[in-house]
């Protein structure tokens, strides 16, 4: 009865595994450094690295990170000293890392004598409360692109723009650029005189000029200046196909311009109604030093290094980037591409990205803003009234830190409870002897009981405990229930109205019947089809329907969005061959709800028919054959007989792709990604968006987690009880 | 069952299992075309989803990645992923063999509460589970590591992997390990010989299954891995969908190369898939 | 019901005063090699064996029969090892084992699914056991040459057991048992799944393979064919207790109790209630049921008083067709007849209130007899059995 050899092994392996990760010790003379660069510019900070390791002896360990996961990869490993000692990325979230202390003051990188080596305004992009905290090493903004085929006139003002409407021919657009965008429209913005973050941090993208903006682009795209829904891809491709006289894009869009069109850059161009510029963010990319890289005169070094000049040199001509570096621009070689020069002096006029932790909070309202008003959905004044209420719902003070009573009480009670039930149980009959006779079983399930316990249940309880904290990183504080308070009372908005839990709760509750309705349905279809005895090929047909299962969720989804897209996506394709007009998947919520449905269908219905197919070889032959000889037609014999068989076999099943639907997260964020306007979001992803979206409200998502929890747990306890009744019955 | 189907029946059948096959393969054709275009979305196009100007470009791009010294990156990411894919599968089922046994055989104080503690940690949306994790791999010295990434992913696979194998077990004869219990067998060594042989169906899939989850993970991969020599597949993949463009065809050329191993198991295990499930019956 | 219920300080005495066994076959007294003493075992709340004691001589063939739920199974689980004994004692080959498990008590067991391994050829499977014990790869060889020439398995040893029928599954089962030469066979319920004609056949087997390996055997089963063929010793088990235990004829021709009378023997013993007369002659005559039996006073002895309440008894097979002249104990009214070719059954009343008799009817009756025919029947008084009608138990034994 002794299980002591598998225990050994498994004791062992994790020790060897252990011992696998802690391998690697760190010399001095190592520093780590993140960055999230790609292609050319990947190449470039290579070149320079590997330099610096030459002239100063020191290794180097570049690590690119995922854009989507640098922030939080930073927030979680630079407080507990796993992070990197440099860092490069946009100053814009420079307010977050102060906060949090993920940066050192640079001033060691970049004195007082070396600012004059730099641009002015990168310089004070990186300026806070006095400090330098980082050392600037490129710039990035928007600019015109213009099509010097189709354009021969010189641009300077939007209106000369609107000109072109009427000199080119109905198949180019004059302008092409993702206008349903904020950062897109920051530009207008400024040149109306308008803001999106106010000086004290709040929404002040509101008030005639920021409305005359929305409405100027409203009247772009009714004019066709500006084509319907463009997206990155779509303005590339007019582009590239000369099919745009001018976009507005970034120096990124450089790296995917062959020799295909003529082109020229220059900075954005004025609004002559208002008389000013229309000046776009300026995104500074800065080398920053983490507090345990300042410790390290290499670290410092190497952040230093970044910023000088040979350094600048290579990363503007292997790198193409648009670097702050002066000196570089006087390199004859530098200065000999024509469009980096462009994006240089674009940044001169440009506005450096507020460092405001709040700035991330207005893009969502904005957008939709944005949208609601070149759908035509919304006058501009309303579009940008709600988007400040949502700004400011979403930004609202953390409320008061209450007394903690309440929480204690209930998790005393509960304790209280638990202790009751089991002592009570305990000294119920025989306990004892069930217990001594348990005793050896306990060692088939310590390992599984451990195991779950530290590395599934311990985090999702310690994340339920956030629940009862509220504000970003660094300021939580405790508040108790507020947090579920709020989310059951909709914030004291309408309980059904936009982004309340309710109506997110609705149409998770649609989302999943619907999504389970049709995994059950197809995948019986298939498996009653597969099942037919006269069937040729089985295996064939088998391997071809069980394919989706074998895709990774997350490639599903990405693909379908692509095949989802307004003008490359395979669904309009088809569409436009059976004669229908195209369709905006993701901007009514019946179509993209529907593109959600299709995608999560055709993920999962492989499951339910291959369970389909397992449950089928049970049923015994004969009492389908008792039902035929009685007389009973094929649909009588399957609603009669194979259905009430079939059905509680297949519950279990039902019941676990249930909680899966429920809280299928990636088919959500990754397709519809809530669009359009946060509709289609789910539970789950509601909650993802105030945990990563919404100025960090971890608590606020955990209470949503939590509530999830609940809700599923109660629905299959009573879902549970019907099902063994459902057996019961058929046993 | 009638032994001649009427002529109605089969041409039913056909069509829906050619719709089906259709639905099923659409998506799939179309990124194996995005894969052999040049020029992202919009090199592919028309109903039929056909590359304007076939390429290997993409393919060749993902494969060729190198890292400064040289050496095959790629081939290291590969070799991440099937190291941590098949110890998560180990692990994982090794810990939920005896557990799902003890589960299937034996009353013991507790077993109630357990399953449904099981049940319920599969209810909890794991978006909440991420930070703490990582303090808790922090803690152990395993962030950054394969083994914290298998270990984390062993322990996530198990509840499923027990309530499958509790299943099969509970189908597998008591007969025979009494059989070689009185044949001089201990309880431990019948259940070795003769209860995971008879077993190997379910604990093939079982296995299947939790090689899958570790294989197409990227969440938790992306929070816990530093080095880019240590990513797997997955994080891989995801950094072509970067910040202001997609990198449609490399993402395409990666999640093919990315599911075909997938596909090939799915393949091989197909039979094993029909009976294996019925077998665990997914009880909850 | 009989004394054997009692409590277990008085089974010493009990083992002396039980009821007039039939003596076990003439051979000179044989060590006892398998023992129970006094088991109890419940599951929860339901009490399965209630104090059983056995006996097994070295050697003997004890079949353990009794209806489902009699607690017979979980005798031979308890033997075996499989379960465990609440109270009481058990003993193989003089060892207590009341606690070892079942590696330690040296047995082999078929089972009635026959629990081959179906991962393991059977060549594999038979080996199974040996290879546990560490026994030498020549030694394992001439055993399973040994036990597949005698179960004629020789063409199967490399084919898996999905790959068997049933009749041959079942060989390899017992193969499996033989190889092992254990202390003890086991054979729970081993037949239940095979047709009537390979039973039939499997069951001489077992019996060819018992008198050719003389291995000591307790065999389990609810089919009284079996347990008449095979069994030295037939022990009849009721509601979790020994009912009667002896030679199988001696069982047959003596039941103790009216359970016993109607599980052994098909079709079931006639029964009827009734009384007892005193007849002229000084007989006692059984009066019921529409019946009326001469009794073997010399049987029952003091037992017999006027006008006691009794149960009487009569098999089917010894009731025979008055002569013309003589005076029937009975008058059969014909519902049915059966013919099986060289006898049949009539089955009918011989008191439209009375319940159904039985009688078996030679072939030259079974000819003529027709339903609705009365037929005149005699039952000899040495063949007539009577039961307390309170107790159940035999007139003969109280």
């Amino acid at each position: 009865m002794t299980l002591r050899r598998p225990l050994l092994v498994l004791v062992a392996l994790v020790l060897a595994l252990a011992a696998f990760a802690c391998g690697g010790a760190t010399s001095a003379r190592r520093i780590t450094v993140w960055h999230a660069y790609r292609g050319d510019e990947e190449r470039a900070l290579k070149e320079v690295a590997a330099r610096y390791e030459v002239e100063r002896g020191v290794k180097v360990t570049l690590l690119s990170v995922p854009f989507d996961a640098y922030l939080s990869k930073l927030q979680a490993a630079v407080p507990r000293g796993n992070g990197p000692d440099v860092f490069i990325d946009a100053h814009g979230r420079l307010g977050t890392f102060t906060k949090e202390g993920l940066v050192a003051d640079a001033s060691g990188a970049i004195g007082e004598a070396d600012v004059a080596r730099f641009d002015e305004t990168s310089v004070r992009a990186l300026t806070q409360d006095g400090k330098r905290w980082g050392v600037p090493l490129a710039t990035k903004c928007l600019a015109l692109f213009v099509n010097t085929r189709l354009v021969t006139s010189e641009i300077a003002t939007l209106e000369d723009v609107q000109k072109l409407r009427a000199t080119l021919p109905a198949s180019a657009v004059p302008l092409a650029y993702e206008a349903h965008t904020t950062y897109y429209h920051v530009p207008f913005l400024h040149a109306f005189g308008a803001e999106l973050l106010g000086s004290a941090g709040d929404f002040a993208m509101v008030g005639r000029g920021a409305e005359d903006s929305v409405a100027l682009v409203r009247d772009l795209t009714k004019d066709h200046v500006v084509p319907d829904e463009p997206s990155g891809a779509l303005v590339k491709q007019l582009f590239v196909q000369g099919q745009a006289a001018v976009v507005i894009s970034g120096p990124w869009l450089l790296s995917e311009l062959r020799d295909e069109v003529p082109f020229k850059v220059q900075p954005l161009p004025t609004v002559a109604k208002t008389g000013k510029k229309m000046r776009p963010y300026l995104t500074v990319e800065a080398a920053f030093v983490t507090p345990d890289g300042a410790g390290k005169p290499d670290a410092v070094g190497f952040a230093r290094w970044l910023g000088d000049d040979a350094s600048a040199r290579t990363r503007a001509l292997v790198g193409k980037q648009v670097v702050a570096t002066k000196s570089a621009w006087a390199d004859p070689e530098v200065a000999r591409s024509s469009a980096l020069a462009a994006f240089h002096a674009a940044a001169a006029d440009a506005v450096p990205t507020p460092t405001s932790t709040r700035l991330q909070a207005t893009w969502v309202p904005a957008d939709q803003a944005i949208k609601k008003v070149l759908r035509g959905e919304a006058e501009p004044k309303a579009a940008l009234d709600e988007a400040k209420a949502r700004f400011d719902d979403v930004m609202r003070p953390p409320p008061p830190s209450p007394s903690p009573a309440p929480v204690m009480l209930l998790a005393g009670g509960a304790l209280l409870a638990l202790a009751y039930f089991g002592v009570r149980r305990a000294r119920a009959p025989g306990f004892r002897a069930e217990l001594t006779r348990s005793l050896p079983v306990y060692r088939y399930v310590i390992h599984a009981v451990v195991t779950v316990c530290v590395l599934v249940v311990l985090p999702l309880v310690a994340g339920a405990a956030t629940s009862f904290f509220a504000g970003g990183r660094g300021e939580t504080r405790f508040v108790g229930f507020e947090n579920y308070a709020q989310i059951l009372t909709a914030r004291g908005g309408a309980l059904l109205g936009h982004g309340s839990f309710y109506l997110t709760l609705l149409v998770t509750i649609l989302w999943t019947v619907l999504n389970v309705a049709a995994h059950v349905g197809i995948g019986l279809a298939l498996g009653l089809a597969l099942a037919r005895p006269w069937l040729r090929l089985k295996a064939v047909w088998r391997v071809l329907l069980i394919l989706p299962w074998a895709v990774p969720s997350y490639v599903t989804a990405v693909a379908w969005k692509g095949m989802f897209h307004r003008q490359f996506g395979a669904m309009n394709a088809i569409l436009t061959a059976v004669g229908a007009p195209p369709v905006s998947w993701f901007s009514h919520f019946s179509t993209a709800f529907t593109a959600n449905l299709l995608t999560n269908v055709w993920l999962g219905f492989p499951f339910m028919m291959v369970v389909t197919l397992g449950a089928l070889t049970s049923i015994p032959k004969d009492v389908l054959e008792a039902a035929e000889v009685d007389g009973a037609t094929r649909w009588q014999r399957f609603r009669h007989v194979t259905a009430p068989l079939l059905l509680p076999q297949l519950l279990p099943s039902i019941m676990l792709g249930s909680v899966w639907t429920f809280n299928m997260f990636n088919v959500v964020f990754l397709v519809s990604g809530g669009e359009p306007d946060g509709t289609t979001d789910i539970l789950v992803s509601e909650a993802y968006r105030w945990a990563f979206t919404r100025d960090s409200q971890y608590g606020y998502a955990a209470a949503y987690a939590v509530l999830i929890f609940l809700l599923l747990f109660v629905a299959t306890r009573l879902l549970g009880a019907r099902v063994d009744r459902a057996k019961a019955k058929v046993a | 069952m009638d032994d001649k189907p009427s002529v109605l029946e089969r041409v039913v059948v056909h069509l829906l299992l050619v719709g089906a096959v259709a639905f099923a393969l659409y998506p799939v054709l179309w990124v194996v075309s995005l894969a052999l275009s040049q020029g992202g979305l919009s090199g592919t196009g028309g109903v039929v989803p056909l590359p304007r100007a076939p390429t290997l470009e993409n393919f060749r791009l993902v494969l060729g990645t190198t890292d400064p010294d040289g050496a095959w990156l790629f081939g290291r990411q590969l070799a991440n992923s099937i190291v941590v894919s098949l110890a998560t599968a180990a692990v994982g089922i090794a810990v939920a063999i005896p557990a799902a046994y003890a589960l299937a055989r034996f009353p013991f104080v507790g077993k109630e509460a357990g399953v449904r503690a099981l049940l319920a940690t599969q209810m909890f949306p794991t978006v909440a589970s991420a930070v703490p994790l990582y303090l808790l791999l922090d803690k152990l010295h395993m962030l950054d590591s394969r083994g914290g990434l298998v270990l984390v992913y062993a322990a996530t696979s198990v509840p499923f992997a027990i309530f499958q194998l509790r299943g099969a077990f509970s189908q597998i004869p008591v007969d025979l390990e009494e059989a070689a219990m009185v044949d001089g067998a201990t309880r431990f060594q019948a259940f070795v010989k003769v209860t995971l042989p008879a077993a190997r169906p379910a604990i093939a899939v079982t296995a299947l299954f939790a090689f899958m989850s570790a294989w197409n993970e990227f969440i938790l991969a992306a929070t816990l891995l530093s080095r880019e020599d240590a990513f797997t597949l997955p994080v891989v993949l995801q950094r072509y969908v970067g910040e202001h463009d997609a990198a449609w065809g490399s993402f395409a050329a990666g999640a093919i190369l990315v599911s075909v191993p997938v596909m090939a198991l799915f393949y091989v295990a197909q039979r094993e898939l029909v009976s294996g499930l019925t077998a665990g019956g997914v009880k909850g | 019901m009989s004394a054997m219920t009692e409590a277990a300080e008085e089974r010493e005495p009990r083992a002396k005063a039980s009821v007039e066994e039939t003596p076990l076959p003439a051979s000179a007294p044989r060590p006892i090699r398998c023992a129970a003493r006094g088991v109890k075992k419940a599951f929860g709340k339901t009490q399965i064996l209630k104090g059983v004691d056995l006996e097994i001589a070295e050697g003997s063939f004890a079949v353990l029969v009794g209806p489902s739920g009699c607690g017979k199974s979980t005798l031979l689980r308890l033997v075996a090892g499989l379960e465990e004994a609440d109270e009481g004692k058990l003993e193989i080959a003089g060892r207590d084992v009341t606690r070892a498990p079942p590696r330690d008590r040296d047995i082999a067991m078929v089972f009635q699914s026959y629990a081959l391994y179906p991962h393991l050829s059977v060549r594999d499977n038979l080996a199974f056991g040996l290879r546990l014990k560490k026994t030498p790869q020549a030694e394992i060889d001439k055993r399973i040459d040994e036990a597949s020439q005698m179960l004629g398995l020789g063409h199967l040893l490399d084919r898996l057991p999905k790959q068997l029928s049933g009749g041959q599954r079942q060989r390899v089962a017992m193969g499996r048992a033989i190889v092992r030469r254990p202390n003890l066979f086991l054979f729970d319920e081993p037949l239940s799944n095979l047709d009537a004609a390979l039973r039939a056949e499997v069951r001489v087997e077992i019996r060819r393979m018992h008198e050719r390996l003389g291995a000591t055997t307790l065999y389990v089963t609810h089919d009284q064919v079996e347990a008449m063929t095979l069994a030295d010793t037939l022990w009849v088990l009721n509601g979790g207790l020994v009912e009667q235990k002896g030679a199988p004829l001696d069982v047959y021709a003596r039941p103790r109790t009216k359970f016993v009378a109607t599980f052994l023997g098909s079709p079931q013993m006639n029964l009827a209630e009734g009384k007892l007369q005193k007849a002229s002659g000084g007989g006692f005559v059984a009066e019921g049921g529409g019946m009326a039996l001469e009794v073997d006073v010399e049987r029952f002895g003091a037992a017999l008083e006027d006008g006691r309440e009794v149960a009487l008894g009569v098999r089917p097979h010894d009731l025979r067709v008055a002569q013309p002249g003589e005076s029937p104990s009975l008058e059969l009214r014909v519902e049915i007849v059966e013919a099986l070719g060289f006898e049949a059954y009539a089955y009918g009343w011989a008191k439209a209130s009375g319940p159904r008799v039985i009688v078996r009817l030679e072939a030259e009756h079974a000819r003529r007899a027709r339903p609705g025919d009365v037929i005149p029947l005699v039952a000899p008084p040495e063949h007539v059995h009577l039961f307390c009608q309170k107790s159940g138990v035999a007139l003969d034994a109280e």
